[in-house]
């Protein structure tokens, strides 16, 4: 099927403070990791994106990386493939700068999704250990809890 | 390269036997017609112990008897034991009158002793030599192994001398996913001659080594010398254990090949014991049980796709969104966003019916009208600013985020809720099919057959030490990745110092290059190996479809067979189904496929190669078997098959058209019971004569045969 939403973020690197490349390692399934129930992201960008709605929905601030050590693991344009995920980005960055204008500046929406996905990945990181079980089935359950909470 | 011919002495039953192969291109095709025992796998066994020596022997040669078990000490305890090939390579010169074609022979000889000493012997390393046959006589060459890994890369040697049950192990369940995974890997890899890269790769890691030895002797930083230092002791920790991985791998699946053959023992064992019941019991469990884990495999799968779907990030991120989404609604009643979108529009033009249901055909006056209209709608909408633009879109495109137009069973915990239920049923049952199979085994413990228990508690053995092995590979792969984490961190300290000094730069510049370079190797071994690996799989899906065409009952449930990039080979039904070789294919089809497989490989290779193929055509009849023949020999730039006379029929005909040479084998020990005449040969060895497929002699003249004609003649 043809995209039908331009994909502003295409050539804009996403990015992790380099502190955070072993949870990144360990929990994603990307680069070959046969345990799903150990490793329960299916790619980085899975784990990136629920670091930042995490972020978002706890309204945590976002890290500033320009200051910090990071790595890429790669560009918007995995984006093409989801395109709601670009509207997600987009919405996100309009809450937290409370102003629509912000969507004409795609580096500046992005450095705020990756500061606040680097605010929310501990947090992530926090949930998948929590628990007895396996980090697939512990971050289930804390995800239930918290949704159901607000479900209530 | 092309066999010519072969010689055996004391290799086991082959005590004196000499092979001619056919090397006429246009009947390419040696027809050995050799019926069971009569030393096939043998032979397949000898020609690769000549070219590649103990490793190339069962069990890599450990425990694996050379000499003629009925071997008379009288005639010395020393057994010479010898197989020689003989063989030609062809290579194309370039010349000032274009392409040359230059043929070569040569003749290998491998030998070695095996001493006796009661029951017990020993085996003498062996010797290789290789010869080249010039006109002017032989010329030696050394070392023998450079030719003849060029000509038939090791890796490949399975390809090359294939027995038909054990090429069945690519596809078959009796090993494990990762053993049928590493073979074809292994196999397509080694043909695209991959090894030259991997050598680049070593010799430029090696480089790196040394550039890290001239910034440790820059001396002028205590830091860096100790950072150079530790860098160049993790090098070394991590090739050994990448040697340490290496044989982890195979030690697994040698094991998990020894498990195969043993549950076959134990099977045919319980078959003579009149267990048939019971094995087939546990059969049906164990398929079971493998079903039921597939079903928890794509389960968890489902499970981790949650964490990839919009309904997670939707509803984490609904208090946020509804803010964000308030502020467009906003624009919206303020009519900042018009209620028509380009998009919409547009698509709308497309079609022949307006929104109000009125006709929009551009032949008819008030079609025309309306059409004018929506196109004057969207040129005015263009002409909004940019930022307006990427407004409307998000507010439109954004309809799936927004929360109050979800259906609940759309939500995340709906969805969770459905993958906890079915992962839930699913270890219910996975408990109780396993409980199952326990109980099954239970009366096979009880079996009060000493063979049985024996078998059964080597099979034991061998899984313990398979998972062994396993576990070893899992904990040296994770020490491998923790020990290049540390080196990717001292690297970028070691380059930050190395910045800082004067000196240092230059280093800086060559590891840069080296880096580079490096980049460059690794990726065109990944590109190479997606790209070929594309090949090879059209290739075999079209000769296995050709080979099992005229089959009706698999024509009609297979569609289309290729190997994933997970290096599995997949078969599929209609509408894209699954098919599992071992359950829903045919002994035919699954001898088709590994053959369709093994055929792509050599010719996608380019490697001008034999196929040495034991008992092809078994399991095979009718149309499916000529047609396997056919194209096998096709496909092939010189094939030898061992064929037995049931293989043979049906197929003479193609046999009188292709064959080259066919010779018939016979072993003498099948007198009195097969074979209607005394060969008059006391030991036990095999023995030639030039019958072909239509022919027998004195020698070669089988019971049954003899049988059948008395009965057409009366």
């Amino acid at each position: 099927m043809p995209q039908r939403y331009h994909n502003p973020f295409a050539g804009v690197d996403l990015i992790a403070p380099v502190e955070q490349r072993d949870s990144y390692d360990r929990y994603c399934q990307t680069g070959g990791r046969a345990s799903i129930d150990q490793s329960p992201f299916p790619r980085m960008v899975d784990f990136w994106f629920a670091g930042m709605s995490l972020a978002a929905r706890k309204q945590l601030s976002a890290v500033d990386l320009a200051k910090q050590e990071t790595f890429k693991f790669i560009e918007g344009s995995i984006f093409d493939r989801d395109s709601w995920r670009v509207q997600a980005v987009m919405l996100v960055a309009i809450a937290v700068e409370d102003s629509v204008e912000i969507v004409a500046e795609p580096r500046r929406m992005m450095a705020i999704a990756n500061g606040l996905a680097a605010a929310g990945v501990p947090h992530v990181v926090d949930m998948l250990r929590n628990g007895d079980q396996d980090p697939i089935w512990n971050l289930s359950e804390s995800l239930d809890e918290l949704l159901r909470k607000s479900a209530a | 390269m092309k066999l010519i011919s072969a010689e055996f002495e004391n290799f086991r039953l082959l005590r004196h036997l000499q092979l001619n192969f056919s090397t006429d291109n246009t009947k390419k095709l040696t027809v050995i017609r050799a019926e069971n025992e009569t030393g096939k796998t043998t032979i397949l066994n000898g020609l690769q112990w000549a070219l590649y020596g103990d490793d190339a022997l069962p069990a890599r040669g450990q425990d694996y008897r050379l000499h003629p078990i009925d071997w008379d000490v009288s005639d010395g305890n020393r057994v010479p034991i010898s197989v020689q090939v003989e063989f030609e390579t062809m290579a194309l010169r370039r010349s000032p009158k274009g392409l040359i074609e230059t043929r070569r022979q040569y003749r290998i000889i491998r030998s070695t002793y095996e001493t006796l000493n009661g029951t017990k012997w020993e085996r003498s390393p062996s010797t290789v030599r290789l010869f080249h046959l010039a006109d002017t006589g032989s010329v030696p060459i050394d070392p023998p192994e450079a030719l003849i890994n060029e000509e038939l890369p090791p890796e490949l040697r399975e390809v090359f001398f294939t027995d038909g049950d054990r090429a069945l192990s690519f596809i078959e369940a009796t090993v494990s996913v990762t053993t049928k995974r590493e073979r074809v890997q292994k196999a397509i890899r080694s043909l695209l001659g991959l090894g030259v890269l991997e050598d680049a790769m070593k010799h430029v890691r090696k480089a790196a080594s040394e550039v890290n030895k001239a910034a440790k002797g820059i001396g002028s930083d205590e830091k860096l010398t100790q950072i150079a230092t530790k860098l160049e002791q993790l090098d070394k920790d991590a090739g050994e254990l990448e040697d340490k991985i290496e044989d982890a791998k195979s030690q697994f699946a040698a094991f998990d090949e020894r498990l195969a053959d043993i549950q076959k023992k134990i099977d045919a064992a319980l078959v003579k014991g009149d267990r048939e019941k019971l094995k087939r019991d546990i059969e049906q469990a164990e398929r079971q049980l493998k079903q039921i884990d597939n079903q928890r495999m794509a389960a968890s799968k489902e499970h981790s796709d949650l964490y990839r779907s919009l309904s997670l990030s939707r509803d984490l991120l609904t208090p946020v969104l509804g803010k964000a989404l308030g502020k467009l609604s906003d624009l919206h009643d303020q009519g900042k966003i018009p209620n028509t979108t380009i998009p919409v529009l547009e698509e709308r033009l497309k079609g022949s019916t307006c929104f109000c249901g009125e006709s929009l055909d551009p032949h008819d006056h008030d079609g025309q009208r309306r059409r004018t209209q929506i196109q004057s709608l969207i040129d005015g909408s263009r002409k909004a600013d940019e930022l307006q633009s990427i407004i409307t879109d998000l507010y439109y495109g954004s309809r799936s985020l927004q929360p109050d137009q979800v259906a609940d069973e759309e939500r995340w915990l709906a969805e969770y809720t459905k993958v906890v239920e079915r992962r839930d049923e699913l270890e219910i049952i996975r408990e109780g099919q396993g409980k199952k199979l326990k109980a099954l085994e239970a009366q096979l413990d009880a079996i009060p057959d000493t063979n049985i228990q024996g078998l059964r508690e080597t099979k034991r053995q061998y899984a313990e030490q398979r998972d062994r092995f396993n576990a070893a590979r899992s904990r040296y792969e994770t020490q491998l990745e923790s020990l290049r984490k540390d080196r990717a961190s001292l690297v970028l300290q070691r380059d930050n110092l190395l910045r800082e000094l004067t000196k240092g730069t230059r280093i800086l510049a060559e590891l840069k290059v080296i880096q580079d370079v490096e980049r460059v190797l690794q990726n065109s071994y990944d590109r190479i190996t997606n790209e070929e690996l594309a090949k090879v799989s059209e290739l075999m899906n079209a000769i296995f479809l050709e080979m099992i065409g005229a089959d009706p009952e698999q024509g009609a449930i297979i569609r289309k067979a290729e190997i994933s990039k997970d290096f599995d080979i997949v078969v599929y039904g209609p509408n894209d189904r699954t098919l599992n070789p071992d359950r829903d294919l045919n002994g035919a089809s699954r001898r088709a496929l590994t053959l369709a497989f093994i055929l792509a490989l050599t010719k996608v290779s380019e490697v001008e190669a034999p196929n040495v193929i034991d008992t092809p055509l078994g399991m095979m009849s009718g149309y499916v078997k000529r047609s396997v023949l056919k194209t096998a020999i096709r496909e092939s730039s010189q094939l030898v098959l061992f064929l037995t006379r049931s293989e043979i029929a049906d197929c003479e005909e193609i046999l009188d058209r292709e064959a080259g040479r066919v010779i018939t084998l016979t072993n003498p020990a099948h007198y009195p019971r097969m074979l209607v005449n005394d060969p008059q040969v006391k030991e036990r060895t095999v023995l030639r004569c030039e019958c072909n497929h239509r022919q027998e002699c004195k020698l070669c003249q089988r019971r049954m045969d003899a049988e059948a004609e008395m009965e057409l003649a009366s």
